[in-house]
Protein backbone atom coordinates (compact mmCIF):
# COMPACT_ATOMS: atom_id res chain seq x y z
CA UNK A 1 0.00 0.00 0.00
CA UNK A 2 1.04 3.58 -0.61
CA UNK A 3 1.24 6.91 1.14
CA UNK A 4 1.89 10.35 -0.37
CA UNK A 5 4.06 12.52 1.87
CA UNK A 6 4.53 16.18 0.96
CA UNK A 7 5.12 19.53 2.67
CA UNK A 8 1.55 19.58 3.99
CA UNK A 9 1.75 16.34 5.98
CA UNK A 10 5.45 15.57 6.45
CA UNK A 11 5.39 16.75 10.09
CA UNK A 12 3.36 13.59 10.77
CA UNK A 13 5.63 11.19 8.87
CA UNK A 14 9.18 12.24 9.72
CA UNK A 15 10.02 8.68 10.74
CA UNK A 16 9.01 7.37 7.30
CA UNK A 17 11.05 10.01 5.48
CA UNK A 18 14.04 9.08 7.62
CA UNK A 19 13.65 5.42 6.55
CA UNK A 20 13.37 6.60 2.96
CA UNK A 21 16.61 8.60 3.10
CA UNK A 22 18.38 5.52 4.49
CA UNK A 23 16.92 3.31 1.77
CA UNK A 24 18.10 5.78 -0.87
CA UNK A 25 21.63 5.72 0.61
CA UNK A 26 21.71 1.90 0.42
CA UNK A 27 20.35 1.79 -3.12
CA UNK A 28 21.96 4.73 -4.88
CA UNK A 29 25.35 4.79 -3.17
CA UNK A 30 25.97 1.26 -1.92
CA UNK A 31 24.29 -0.79 -4.62
CA UNK A 32 24.31 1.37 -7.72
CA UNK A 33 27.42 3.41 -7.04
CA UNK A 34 25.86 6.73 -8.04
CA UNK A 35 27.81 9.82 -7.15
CA UNK A 36 25.36 10.97 -4.43
CA UNK A 37 25.87 12.75 -1.14
CA UNK A 38 25.39 10.46 1.87
CA UNK A 39 25.71 11.76 5.43
CA UNK A 40 24.97 9.77 8.57
CA UNK A 41 23.67 6.95 6.38
CA UNK A 42 21.07 9.15 4.67
CA UNK A 43 21.04 10.27 1.06
CA UNK A 44 19.59 13.79 0.97
CA UNK A 45 20.14 16.39 -1.75
CA UNK A 46 19.04 19.97 -2.30
CA UNK A 47 15.89 18.91 -4.16
CA UNK A 48 14.60 17.36 -0.94
CA UNK A 49 14.60 20.91 0.40
CA UNK A 50 12.24 22.10 -2.34
CA UNK A 51 9.09 20.52 -0.89
CA UNK A 52 8.76 17.63 -3.36
CA UNK A 53 6.04 15.00 -3.06
CA UNK A 54 7.19 11.51 -2.09
CA UNK A 55 5.33 8.37 -3.07
CA UNK A 56 6.12 5.66 -0.48
CA UNK A 57 5.23 1.98 -0.53
CA UNK A 58 4.71 0.54 2.94
CA UNK A 59 4.55 -3.09 4.09
CA UNK A 60 2.04 -4.40 6.63
CA UNK A 61 4.22 -3.12 9.48
CA UNK A 62 4.18 0.37 7.95
CA UNK A 63 7.87 0.17 7.02
CA UNK A 64 9.05 1.92 3.85
CA UNK A 65 9.70 -0.67 1.11
CA UNK A 66 10.02 1.71 -1.85
CA UNK A 67 9.97 5.37 -2.76
CA UNK A 68 10.01 7.95 -5.54
CA UNK A 69 10.27 11.74 -5.53
CA UNK A 70 8.11 14.03 -7.67
CA UNK A 71 8.71 17.64 -8.71
CA UNK A 72 7.03 20.04 -11.13
CA UNK A 73 8.97 20.73 -14.34
CA UNK A 74 7.88 24.40 -14.39
CA UNK A 75 10.28 25.19 -11.54
CA UNK A 76 13.67 23.87 -10.38
CA UNK A 77 14.05 20.10 -10.79
CA UNK A 78 16.88 17.64 -11.44
CA UNK A 79 16.80 17.67 -15.24
CA UNK A 80 16.88 21.46 -15.27
CA UNK A 81 19.60 21.85 -12.66
CA UNK A 82 21.73 18.72 -12.26
CA UNK A 83 21.38 16.17 -15.03
CA UNK A 84 22.90 18.36 -17.75
CA UNK A 85 24.80 15.44 -19.20
CA UNK A 86 21.62 13.57 -20.05
CA UNK A 87 20.24 16.54 -21.97
CA UNK A 88 23.56 17.17 -23.69
CA UNK A 89 23.43 20.87 -22.84
CA UNK A 90 19.89 21.33 -24.16
CA UNK A 91 17.26 23.16 -22.08
CA UNK A 92 14.82 20.72 -20.42
CA UNK A 93 11.14 20.22 -21.17
CA UNK A 94 8.87 22.53 -19.18
CA UNK A 95 5.19 21.80 -18.88
CA UNK A 96 2.27 22.25 -16.47
CA UNK A 97 1.22 18.70 -17.30
CA UNK A 98 4.64 17.06 -16.91
CA UNK A 99 6.16 15.99 -13.59
CA UNK A 100 9.66 14.70 -13.00
CA UNK A 101 10.14 11.48 -11.03
CA UNK A 102 13.56 10.79 -9.49
CA UNK A 103 15.13 8.50 -6.86
CA UNK A 104 12.79 5.63 -7.76
CA UNK A 105 13.83 2.54 -5.78
CA UNK A 106 12.61 -0.44 -3.78
CA UNK A 107 14.18 -2.22 -0.81
CA UNK A 108 15.51 -5.55 -2.13
CA UNK A 109 16.69 -6.64 1.30
CA UNK A 110 13.41 -6.02 3.09
CA UNK A 111 11.49 -7.64 0.25
CA UNK A 112 13.78 -10.61 -0.45
CA UNK A 113 12.02 -13.92 0.08
CA UNK A 114 8.74 -12.09 0.52
CA UNK A 115 5.41 -13.50 -0.64
CA UNK A 116 2.41 -12.08 -2.50
CA UNK A 117 2.40 -8.30 -2.27
CA UNK A 118 5.70 -8.35 -0.38
CA UNK A 119 8.00 -8.86 -3.37
CA UNK A 120 10.35 -6.66 -5.37
CA UNK A 121 8.32 -7.15 -8.53
CA UNK A 122 4.91 -6.36 -6.97
CA UNK A 123 6.25 -3.36 -5.03
CA UNK A 124 7.93 -1.92 -8.13
CA UNK A 125 4.67 -2.09 -10.08
CA UNK A 126 2.66 -0.77 -7.15
CA UNK A 127 5.00 2.21 -6.78
CA UNK A 128 4.69 2.89 -10.49
CA UNK A 129 0.87 2.70 -10.40
CA UNK A 130 0.89 5.00 -7.34
CA UNK A 131 2.94 7.63 -9.19
CA UNK A 132 0.73 7.41 -12.28
CA UNK A 133 -2.57 7.58 -10.37
CA UNK A 134 -1.46 10.43 -8.12
CA UNK A 135 -0.14 12.37 -11.13
CA UNK A 136 -3.23 11.71 -13.25
CA UNK A 137 -5.57 12.92 -10.50
CA UNK A 138 -3.45 16.10 -10.34
CA UNK A 139 -3.99 16.87 -14.04
CA UNK A 140 -0.60 15.50 -15.13
CA UNK A 141 -0.47 13.71 -18.49
CA UNK A 142 3.16 12.54 -18.61
CA UNK A 143 6.08 11.73 -16.30
CA UNK A 144 9.71 12.22 -17.19
CA UNK A 145 11.85 9.94 -15.08
CA UNK A 146 15.59 9.61 -14.61
CA UNK A 147 16.42 5.93 -14.42
CA UNK A 148 19.34 3.56 -14.95
CA UNK A 149 19.43 0.87 -17.65
CA UNK A 150 18.51 -1.81 -15.09
CA UNK A 151 15.31 0.02 -14.10
CA UNK A 152 14.62 0.52 -17.80
CA UNK A 153 14.76 -3.28 -18.28
CA UNK A 154 12.49 -3.79 -15.25
CA UNK A 155 9.95 -1.38 -16.76
CA UNK A 156 10.04 -3.25 -20.07
CA UNK A 157 9.56 -6.56 -18.27
CA UNK A 158 6.57 -5.27 -16.25
CA UNK A 159 4.50 -4.25 -19.27
CA UNK A 160 5.38 -0.64 -18.49
CA UNK A 161 7.97 0.28 -21.15
CA UNK A 162 8.61 4.04 -21.56
CA UNK A 163 7.07 5.33 -24.79
CA UNK A 164 10.19 7.36 -25.54
CA UNK A 165 13.48 8.75 -24.22
CA UNK A 166 14.79 12.31 -24.09
CA UNK A 167 18.43 13.28 -24.52
CA UNK A 168 21.09 10.58 -24.24
CA UNK A 169 22.36 7.97 -21.80
CA UNK A 170 24.88 9.64 -19.50
CA UNK A 171 27.52 8.39 -17.04
CA UNK A 172 26.54 8.64 -13.37
CA UNK A 173 29.54 7.24 -11.55
CA UNK A 174 29.63 3.46 -11.88
CA UNK A 175 26.46 3.27 -13.96
CA UNK A 176 24.54 5.14 -16.61
CA UNK A 177 21.33 7.17 -16.37
CA UNK A 178 18.71 8.13 -18.93
CA UNK A 179 15.50 10.18 -19.04
CA UNK A 180 12.39 8.22 -20.03
CA UNK A 181 8.86 9.40 -20.84
CA UNK A 182 5.86 7.58 -19.36
CA UNK A 183 2.24 8.53 -20.00
CA UNK A 184 -0.22 8.73 -17.08
CA UNK A 185 -2.99 7.12 -19.10
CA UNK A 186 -5.72 4.81 -17.88
CA UNK A 187 -4.48 2.19 -20.41
CA UNK A 188 -1.00 2.12 -18.90
CA UNK A 189 -2.31 2.08 -15.33
CA UNK A 190 -4.54 -0.91 -16.19
CA UNK A 191 -1.69 -2.72 -17.95
CA UNK A 192 0.65 -2.42 -14.97
CA UNK A 193 -2.14 -3.30 -12.53
CA UNK A 194 -2.95 -6.42 -14.58
CA UNK A 195 0.70 -7.40 -14.84
CA UNK A 196 1.20 -7.33 -11.06
CA UNK A 197 -2.33 -8.33 -10.04
CA UNK A 198 -3.03 -5.02 -8.28
CA UNK A 199 -6.72 -4.42 -7.59
CA UNK A 200 -8.76 -1.73 -5.85
CA UNK A 201 -7.56 1.37 -4.02
CA UNK A 202 -3.85 1.25 -3.19
CA UNK A 203 -3.61 4.47 -1.14
CA UNK A 204 -3.61 4.20 2.65
CA UNK A 205 -5.63 6.75 4.63
CA UNK A 206 -3.23 9.25 6.22
CA UNK A 207 -4.95 8.80 9.60
CA UNK A 208 -4.39 5.05 9.59
CA UNK A 209 -0.64 5.40 9.02
CA UNK A 210 -0.29 8.23 11.55
CA UNK A 211 -2.02 6.29 14.33
CA UNK A 212 -0.09 3.10 13.50
CA UNK A 213 3.18 5.03 13.80
CA UNK A 214 2.04 6.55 17.11
CA UNK A 215 1.41 3.05 18.51
CA UNK A 216 4.89 1.95 17.40
CA UNK A 217 6.29 4.97 19.21
CA UNK A 218 4.27 4.13 22.30
CA UNK A 219 5.72 0.61 22.37
CA UNK A 220 9.32 1.83 22.44
CA UNK A 221 8.85 4.82 24.72
CA UNK A 222 9.34 4.69 28.46
CA UNK A 223 5.76 4.64 29.94
CA UNK A 224 6.23 7.98 31.77
CA UNK A 225 7.56 9.63 28.60
CA UNK A 226 4.77 8.06 26.51
CA UNK A 227 2.13 9.39 28.92
CA UNK A 228 3.72 12.86 28.85
CA UNK A 229 3.71 12.85 25.04
CA UNK A 230 0.06 11.78 24.92
CA UNK A 231 -0.88 14.57 27.35
CA UNK A 232 0.99 17.11 25.26
CA UNK A 233 -0.74 15.96 22.06
CA UNK A 234 -4.17 16.00 23.72
CA UNK A 235 -3.57 19.43 25.26
CA UNK A 236 -2.65 21.03 21.93
CA UNK A 237 -5.06 23.84 21.07
CA UNK A 238 -4.16 24.18 17.41
CA UNK A 239 -2.66 22.25 14.51
CA UNK A 240 0.77 23.78 14.99
CA UNK A 241 1.01 22.81 18.67
CA UNK A 242 -0.28 19.34 17.87
CA UNK A 243 2.34 18.91 15.14
CA UNK A 244 5.09 20.04 17.51
CA UNK A 245 3.94 17.61 20.20
CA UNK A 246 3.87 14.73 17.71
CA UNK A 247 7.30 15.71 16.37
CA UNK A 248 8.66 15.66 19.93
CA UNK A 249 7.16 12.20 20.50
CA UNK A 250 8.67 10.91 17.25
CA UNK A 251 12.05 12.39 18.10
CA UNK A 252 12.04 10.83 21.59
CA UNK A 253 11.01 7.46 20.15
CA UNK A 254 13.91 7.76 17.71
CA UNK A 255 16.37 8.41 20.54
CA UNK A 256 15.13 5.46 22.58
CA UNK A 257 15.51 3.00 19.71
CA UNK A 258 18.93 4.33 18.84
CA UNK A 259 17.62 5.77 15.61
CA UNK A 260 19.04 9.20 15.06
CA UNK A 261 17.26 11.65 12.89
CA UNK A 262 19.28 13.53 10.33
CA UNK A 263 16.23 15.31 9.10
CA UNK A 264 13.77 17.10 11.31
CA UNK A 265 10.36 17.27 9.69
CA UNK B 1 -8.74 22.50 -29.78
CA UNK B 2 -8.94 23.63 -26.18
CA UNK B 3 -11.75 25.93 -25.07
CA UNK B 4 -9.12 28.64 -24.60
CA UNK B 5 -8.41 29.45 -28.19
CA UNK B 6 -10.75 32.43 -27.86
CA UNK B 7 -9.06 33.75 -24.74
CA UNK B 8 -6.95 36.83 -24.83
CA UNK B 9 -3.33 35.82 -25.18
CA UNK B 10 -1.97 37.51 -22.09
CA UNK B 11 1.69 37.36 -22.92
CA UNK B 12 1.17 39.54 -26.00
CA UNK B 13 1.48 42.63 -23.88
CA UNK B 14 4.33 42.38 -21.42
CA UNK B 15 4.64 45.47 -19.28
CA UNK B 16 1.25 46.82 -20.23
CA UNK B 17 -1.91 46.77 -18.15
CA UNK B 18 -3.52 43.44 -18.83
CA UNK B 19 -7.04 42.47 -17.88
CA UNK B 20 -6.14 39.64 -15.51
CA UNK B 21 -9.52 39.74 -13.75
CA UNK B 22 -11.25 39.39 -17.13
CA UNK B 23 -8.97 36.45 -17.80
CA UNK B 24 -10.05 34.81 -14.52
CA UNK B 25 -13.70 35.40 -15.47
CA UNK B 26 -13.09 33.68 -18.80
CA UNK B 27 -11.48 30.71 -17.02
CA UNK B 28 -14.52 30.43 -14.73
CA UNK B 29 -17.08 30.53 -17.49
CA UNK B 30 -15.33 28.07 -19.79
CA UNK B 31 -14.63 25.58 -17.00
CA UNK B 32 -17.93 25.87 -15.12
CA UNK B 33 -16.53 27.43 -11.96
CA UNK B 34 -17.93 30.15 -9.70
CA UNK B 35 -14.98 32.28 -8.61
CA UNK B 36 -11.26 32.40 -9.27
CA UNK B 37 -8.34 34.14 -7.57
CA UNK B 38 -4.67 34.43 -8.32
CA UNK B 39 -1.85 35.42 -5.98
CA UNK B 40 1.92 35.47 -6.20
CA UNK B 41 5.01 37.24 -5.00
CA UNK B 42 7.90 37.93 -7.31
CA UNK B 43 10.99 37.17 -5.18
CA UNK B 44 13.20 39.21 -7.51
CA UNK B 45 11.26 42.46 -7.55
CA UNK B 46 9.31 41.87 -4.32
CA UNK B 47 6.05 42.77 -6.07
CA UNK B 48 2.89 41.12 -4.82
CA UNK B 49 0.25 40.26 -7.41
CA UNK B 50 -3.30 39.44 -6.41
CA UNK B 51 -6.59 39.60 -8.23
CA UNK B 52 -9.90 37.88 -7.90
CA UNK B 53 -13.42 37.66 -9.26
CA UNK B 54 -14.87 37.52 -5.72
CA UNK B 55 -17.52 40.15 -4.90
CA UNK B 56 -16.23 43.43 -3.46
CA UNK B 57 -17.84 42.91 -0.02
CA UNK B 58 -15.84 39.73 0.49
CA UNK B 59 -12.65 41.27 -0.89
CA UNK B 60 -12.95 44.20 1.52
CA UNK B 61 -13.77 41.99 4.48
CA UNK B 62 -10.90 39.63 3.63
CA UNK B 63 -8.40 42.50 3.47
CA UNK B 64 -9.67 44.28 6.58
CA UNK B 65 -9.46 41.05 8.59
CA UNK B 66 -5.99 40.45 7.15
CA UNK B 67 -7.08 36.92 6.23
CA UNK B 68 -4.25 36.63 3.72
CA UNK B 69 -1.89 36.15 6.66
CA UNK B 70 -3.59 32.93 7.77
CA UNK B 71 -5.47 31.74 4.69
CA UNK B 72 -4.21 28.14 4.28
CA UNK B 73 -5.14 28.13 0.59
CA UNK B 74 -2.21 30.53 0.26
CA UNK B 75 0.10 29.46 3.09
CA UNK B 76 -0.11 25.67 2.86
CA UNK B 77 -0.94 25.20 -0.80
CA UNK B 78 2.14 27.08 -2.00
CA UNK B 79 4.31 24.24 -0.66
CA UNK B 80 2.51 21.46 -2.50
CA UNK B 81 3.47 20.27 -5.98
CA UNK B 82 -0.05 18.92 -6.64
CA UNK B 83 -3.33 20.85 -6.71
CA UNK B 84 -4.64 21.08 -3.14
CA UNK B 85 -8.34 20.39 -2.75
CA UNK B 86 -9.70 22.54 0.06
CA UNK B 87 -11.05 19.38 1.66
CA UNK B 88 -7.49 18.62 2.59
CA UNK B 89 -7.23 21.91 4.49
CA UNK B 90 -10.57 22.04 6.24
CA UNK B 91 -9.37 20.47 9.50
CA UNK B 92 -7.05 23.43 9.89
CA UNK B 93 -8.41 25.96 12.41
CA UNK B 94 -7.19 28.84 10.26
CA UNK B 95 -9.16 27.42 7.35
CA UNK B 96 -12.29 27.44 9.45
CA UNK B 97 -11.82 31.01 10.64
CA UNK B 98 -11.49 32.22 7.04
CA UNK B 99 -14.04 29.97 5.39
CA UNK B 100 -16.80 30.08 7.99
CA UNK B 101 -16.88 33.80 7.24
CA UNK B 102 -16.81 33.11 3.50
CA UNK B 103 -19.89 30.96 4.00
CA UNK B 104 -21.63 33.88 5.76
CA UNK B 105 -20.99 35.89 2.61
CA UNK B 106 -22.75 33.21 0.57
CA UNK B 107 -19.54 32.02 -1.08
CA UNK B 108 -18.98 28.40 -2.16
CA UNK B 109 -17.07 26.02 0.11
CA UNK B 110 -15.63 23.61 -2.47
CA UNK B 111 -12.44 24.60 -4.19
CA UNK B 112 -8.97 23.71 -5.30
CA UNK B 113 -5.73 25.68 -5.34
CA UNK B 114 -3.23 25.04 -8.14
CA UNK B 115 0.32 25.92 -7.10
CA UNK B 116 2.71 26.89 -9.89
CA UNK B 117 6.45 26.89 -9.36
CA UNK B 118 8.46 29.16 -11.60
CA UNK B 119 12.16 29.02 -12.45
CA UNK B 120 13.30 31.77 -10.05
CA UNK B 121 11.73 30.60 -6.78
CA UNK B 122 8.48 32.33 -7.69
CA UNK B 123 5.24 30.58 -6.80
CA UNK B 124 1.83 31.45 -8.19
CA UNK B 125 -1.47 30.23 -6.80
CA UNK B 126 -4.64 29.89 -8.84
CA UNK B 127 -7.66 29.12 -6.66
CA UNK B 128 -11.06 28.25 -8.06
CA UNK B 129 -14.31 27.57 -6.24
CA UNK B 130 -17.57 25.86 -6.99
CA UNK B 131 -20.94 25.61 -5.25
CA UNK B 132 -21.41 22.01 -6.43
CA UNK B 133 -22.05 19.34 -3.79
CA UNK B 134 -18.96 17.48 -2.61
CA UNK B 135 -19.48 14.47 -4.90
CA UNK B 136 -20.41 16.53 -7.97
CA UNK B 137 -17.41 18.75 -7.30
CA UNK B 138 -15.13 15.72 -7.15
CA UNK B 139 -16.21 14.49 -10.58
CA UNK B 140 -16.26 17.98 -12.12
CA UNK B 141 -12.78 18.68 -10.81
CA UNK B 142 -11.37 15.51 -12.35
CA UNK B 143 -12.69 16.67 -15.74
CA UNK B 144 -11.15 20.16 -15.62
CA UNK B 145 -7.98 19.62 -13.57
CA UNK B 146 -5.72 19.10 -16.59
CA UNK B 147 -6.91 22.36 -18.22
CA UNK B 148 -6.62 24.14 -14.88
CA UNK B 149 -2.95 23.17 -14.63
CA UNK B 150 -2.30 24.55 -18.11
CA UNK B 151 -4.12 27.86 -17.56
CA UNK B 152 -2.55 28.28 -14.10
CA UNK B 153 0.98 28.09 -15.51
CA UNK B 154 0.08 30.34 -18.45
CA UNK B 155 -1.45 32.91 -16.10
CA UNK B 156 1.47 32.81 -13.69
CA UNK B 157 4.02 33.18 -16.51
CA UNK B 158 2.03 36.09 -17.94
CA UNK B 159 1.92 37.86 -14.59
CA UNK B 160 5.64 37.36 -14.02
CA UNK B 161 6.36 38.53 -17.59
CA UNK B 162 4.29 41.67 -17.00
CA UNK B 163 7.22 42.89 -14.91
CA UNK B 164 10.00 44.26 -17.05
CA UNK B 165 12.91 42.74 -15.11
CA UNK B 166 11.42 39.27 -14.92
CA UNK B 167 10.46 39.47 -18.57
CA UNK B 168 14.10 40.02 -19.47
CA UNK B 169 15.26 37.11 -17.29
CA UNK B 170 12.65 34.70 -18.57
CA UNK B 171 13.83 34.23 -22.13
CA UNK B 172 12.20 31.33 -23.92
CA UNK B 173 14.87 28.65 -24.18
CA UNK B 174 13.77 26.03 -26.67
CA UNK B 175 15.74 22.82 -27.14
CA UNK B 176 16.81 21.90 -30.67
CA UNK B 177 14.16 19.14 -30.63
CA UNK B 178 11.45 21.66 -29.69
CA UNK B 179 12.57 24.00 -32.49
CA UNK B 180 12.56 21.08 -34.94
CA UNK B 181 9.02 20.11 -33.97
CA UNK B 182 7.81 23.72 -34.27
CA UNK B 183 9.60 24.09 -37.62
CA UNK B 184 7.79 21.07 -39.06
CA UNK B 185 4.51 22.36 -37.58
CA UNK B 186 5.10 25.68 -39.35
CA UNK B 187 5.57 23.67 -42.55
CA UNK B 188 2.08 22.25 -42.05
CA UNK B 189 2.99 18.75 -40.90
CA UNK B 190 0.69 16.87 -38.51
CA UNK B 191 1.84 15.50 -35.17
CA UNK B 192 1.86 11.98 -36.63
CA UNK B 193 3.91 13.09 -39.67
CA UNK B 194 6.42 14.86 -37.45
CA UNK B 195 6.77 11.75 -35.31
CA UNK B 196 7.50 9.70 -38.45
CA UNK B 197 9.97 12.26 -39.81
CA UNK B 198 11.91 12.55 -36.56
CA UNK B 199 11.51 8.86 -35.63
CA UNK B 200 9.90 9.66 -32.29
CA UNK B 201 6.42 8.76 -31.03
CA UNK B 202 3.59 11.17 -31.75
CA UNK B 203 3.06 11.50 -27.99
CA UNK B 204 6.66 12.74 -27.69
CA UNK B 205 5.86 15.32 -30.38
CA UNK B 206 2.88 16.39 -28.24
CA UNK B 207 5.06 16.70 -25.12
CA UNK B 208 7.54 18.89 -27.01
CA UNK B 209 4.71 21.05 -28.40
CA UNK B 210 3.20 21.41 -24.92
CA UNK B 211 6.56 22.45 -23.53
CA UNK B 212 7.18 24.90 -26.42
CA UNK B 213 3.77 26.51 -25.95
CA UNK B 214 4.50 27.09 -22.29
CA UNK B 215 8.00 28.40 -22.81
CA UNK B 216 6.64 30.84 -25.39
CA UNK B 217 3.77 31.83 -23.08
CA UNK B 218 1.01 30.75 -25.44
CA UNK B 219 -2.00 28.48 -25.12
CA UNK B 220 -2.22 27.29 -28.74
CA UNK B 221 0.32 25.76 -31.11
CA UNK B 222 -0.53 28.33 -33.80
CA UNK B 223 0.36 31.17 -31.43
CA UNK B 224 3.55 29.35 -30.42
CA UNK B 225 4.65 29.03 -34.06
CA UNK B 226 3.97 32.74 -34.61
CA UNK B 227 5.88 33.72 -31.50
CA UNK B 228 8.81 31.43 -32.36
CA UNK B 229 9.06 32.98 -35.84
CA UNK B 230 8.93 36.51 -34.44
CA UNK B 231 11.70 35.65 -31.95
CA UNK B 232 13.80 34.21 -34.77
CA UNK B 233 13.81 30.72 -33.19
CA UNK B 234 12.46 29.08 -36.34
CA UNK B 235 12.15 30.06 -39.99
CA UNK B 236 8.77 31.14 -41.41
CA UNK B 237 7.06 28.00 -42.85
Amino acid sequence: MLLIVDALNKHRFGALLDQMYQLRARVFQDRMGWDVNVRHGREIDLFDGLDPAYVLTLNNSYEVTGCARLLQTTGPHMLSDVFHDILDGEPPLRSANLWESTRFCVDRKLLSGGQGTNTVSYTTSELMVGILEYAKSSGITDIITVIDPLMDRILHRSDNAPYDYVGKTADMGKVKALAALIDCSEERIQKVRNFAGITGNIFLPEEEVASALAITNDAVLDPTVAAYCRDQIDAATNERERAAAIALQNALAGVQTGRTRAFDA
Amino acid sequence: MTPYTSLVDLANSPGSQTDFVGHLDAICSSLGLDYASYASTNPITGHVHAFTTYPDEWKNHYMSERFHLLDPTLRAASRSIAPVDWQRLNQDRDFQSVFNRAHDFGLPQSGVTIPVRGPFGDTGLLSVTSDLTASDWHSHKSKVIQELQTVAVNLHDSVMNSERLTHLLRRAELSSREREVLQWTAAGKSQQDIGDILAISSRTVEVHLRSSREKLGTLTTAQAVGRAISLGLIMPG
